[in-house]
């Protein structure tokens, strides 16, 4: 009786926060959804009359979606790829005992303290800059022509800037998961004439397996809605050669005042992601079965 | 072939001297045992002779082959280690495999010799399972099985059976002694646990802070003991050792009797019973007020019935009594 009771008691006091989260989330939504089938400029005011999925015909037909698809595709693929390889690699090398461990650690996750507006407006006006920037300084002493990355290569600077935001987290989650490998698997291999290169292949990658799927689903979450490196080096250009598909949803509502295809490429987004979400549980889920 | 030498060992930490330059021949096919109180410093030297840590001095010949600055891969040895240090991600067969397919063998024989491993050691029916899924019991015996499908001069054996609980620790101590019967291979086992020494060993080997204090067979070290701490360390319950006026009637700074060579009942000492320990095939009894500074622990056979507070007249065995100087040796 006891356990029915406390069991009960604790619905009904976890109930108003349930309730509250549940509200928060479902209110926007359902707005979204709402306004998605309206047509709903703020340039015409008028009644706004439901019109069905006209909005989502707009919206998808835009030459600029597949463009905004491609490019989100691209960004999460590319950054995925970059900071997964790239953190296994600094896990690795910081896991090796050496002089000064502290301080290089601290230095090493530090870039994901700096927001991504100020991180990208350092590497926009500081590093890529084809005038003042020093990789164009760099190309002035070695003789060449400074290259004008966000102009002629846009997406895969956007790349490499929020790469470099991310590769602290994906370092130290392997990181960490990493100095939870028990040494006597490593001593036990060694004894068992495993070379270096084996020994990460056979040990220490498998054993890394978890966390570097946590690493991917938590990453992937959060690069399917990039946004601020965009607006602040690119503005989605030139033309929409890195528009993804956040930023499409942004010009749409609120450059072009469009709130009705604004919020109809809203709902596309989430049905993406979740379609990601879907494949990715299914590729790599199984890892996180203990 | 596994004969093991080391000649003038020695191992370092920064400054701290662990293991002070020691010499220790190990036959082929001997059963060596290497045991002390934990911080003596015999996972060290294991570890030094696996290869797992380097020596500061010294040198180390397998085989009469210099192995001083072998990879631990390169010795022809096999560890078998306290955590069992099983691969977690493969099954029991890919484990024992391991050593097999970094060695590059080909597919016949590593099954052949997984299949024969596992038949030795009863591990055919769970050949498709993950360590996970296994007792502690069948993780060791897949960290056996890892070690001796390598065929190696020697096998190494790092406190194998701590992790285990008391029954099942008795019956792996036999199966790792019929292995050696079977095998005939030299094995070197670290323990802190005299009575695994004990019935293991063919060699015993005590530590104290990195010296040898004495080498030698279960019995020789049971009966003449080098010194002091071994006479302390070697038997269960430990040896009674009586320093001062006692000690002076026999010419030694300190005497020593085990528990099993003094009887109750008619002799020189008489003291007041404290706590009594009755195992069935066994009494202890700890007896005080002898007269002597120290607590007599006194063991006596079958089941003998004193209350705490009688008091009983004991008999040490005279011919069984050690003597140890002031030096803490032993006096011939």
């Amino acid at each position: 009786m006891a356990t029915q009771h406390s069991r009960a008691a604790a619905r009904i006091m976890i109930a108003p926060s349930v309730v509250l989260l549940l509200a928060w989330m479902l209110i926007p939504l359902g707005m979204t959804l709402y306004f998605s089938f309206l047509r709903y400029n703020l340039l015409m005011p008028g009644n706004n009359p439901f019109v069905g999925f006209e909005n989502y015909a707009y919206f998808v037909t835009d030459p600029a979606f597949q463009a905004a698809i491609v490019n989100t595709l691209l960004l999460v693929g590319g950054i995925l790829l970059i900071t997964v390889v790239g953190g296994i690699g600094l896990a690795v090398l910081l896991d090796q005992p050496m002089w000064g461990t502290g301080i290089v650690r601290i230095m090493v996750i530090s870039p994901f303290f700096v927001m991504p507006t100020v991180s990208a407006l350092v590497w926009k006006n500081m590093f890529m800059n084809p005038v003042n920037g020093l990789f164009a300084y760099i190309a002035d002493v070695l003789g060449m022509q400074p290259f004008d990355f966000l102009t002629q290569a846009p997406l895969a600077s956007i790349i490499g800037i929020v790469s470099w935001q991310w590769l602290p987290f994906a370092t130290l989650i392997l990181l960490t998961a990493m100095q939870s490998l028990d040494s006597e698997q490593l001593e036990a291999a060694e004894m068992d004439g495993a070379s270096a290169w084996s020994r990460f292949y056979h040990i220490k990658l498998p054993h890394l397996s978890r966390a570097i799927t946590v690493v991917i689903l938590i990453q992937t979450i959060f690069l399917l809605s990039i946004f601020a490196e965009i607006l602040v080096t690119t503005n989605g250009g030139p033309g929409t050669a890195s528009t993804n598909l956040t930023y499409l949803v942004y010009a749409e509502s609120l450059l072009r005042f469009d709130v009705g295809t604004g919020s109809a490429g809203g709902v596309i987004a989430i049905i993406l992601a979740n379609i990601v979400a879907i494949f990715l549980m299914r590729m790599i889920g199984k890892n996180l079965d203990a | 072939m596994g004969r093991i030498t080391l000649d003038q060992v020695q191992k370092k930490f920064g400054d701290v001297e662990v293991i002070p330059p020691l010499d220790l021949t190990i036959e082929d096919g001997e059963f060596v045992v290497f045991v002390g109180p934990s911080g003596c410093g015999k996972s060290t030297l294991l570890r030094l002779i696996a290869g797992l840590e380097d020596v500061s001095g010294g040198e180390i010949r397998i085989d009469g082959k210099p192995a001083t600055d072998l990879p631990p891969a390169k010795r022809g040895l096999a560890m078998v280690f306290q955590s069992y240090a099983l691969y977690p991600h493969m099954t029991v067969r890919k484990n024992i495999t391991f050593p097999l397919k970094m060695a590059g063998m080909s597919e016949e024989e590593k099954k052949r010799r997984v299949d024969h491993a596992a038949e030795v050691l009863n591990l055919t029916d769970y050949l498709d399972r993950r360590p996970g899924q296994l007792s502690g019991g069948q993780r060791q015996r897949v960290a056996i099985g890892r070690a001796i499908v390598r065929e190696p001069a020697a096998f190494l054996f790092d406190e194998p059976l701590s992790n285990l609980d008391a029954a099942l620790r008795v019956g792996m101590r036999l199966e790792i002694s019929e292995l050696h019967e079977r095998l005939a291979t030299t094995m070197i086992y670290v323990t802190h646990d005299q009575v695994e020494a004990m019935t293991m060993a063919d060699k015993i080997v005590v530590l104290r802070k990195g010296h040898i204090e004495q080498v030698g067979s279960p019995l020789e070290l049971y009966r003449t003991p080098r010194n002091l701490f071994v006479a302390g360390f070697i038997g269960s319950p430990t040896m009674n050792l009586i320093d001062g006026d006692e000690a002076g009637n026999h010419e030694a700074q300190t005497i020593g009797i085990r528990p099993e060579h003094i009887s109750v009942g008619d002799g020189p000492w008489q003291g007041t019973v404290g706590v009594s320990e009755h195992l069935g095939s066994d009494t202890f009894f700890h007896v005080h007020d002898t007269g002597l500074a120290e607590t007599i622990t006194v063991r006596a056979p079958g089941e003998v019935e004193h209350r705490a507070g009688d008091t009983i007249r004991l008999a040490p065995q005279m011919d069984k009594l050690h003597r140890f100087g002031s030096d803490g040796l032993r006096i011939a």
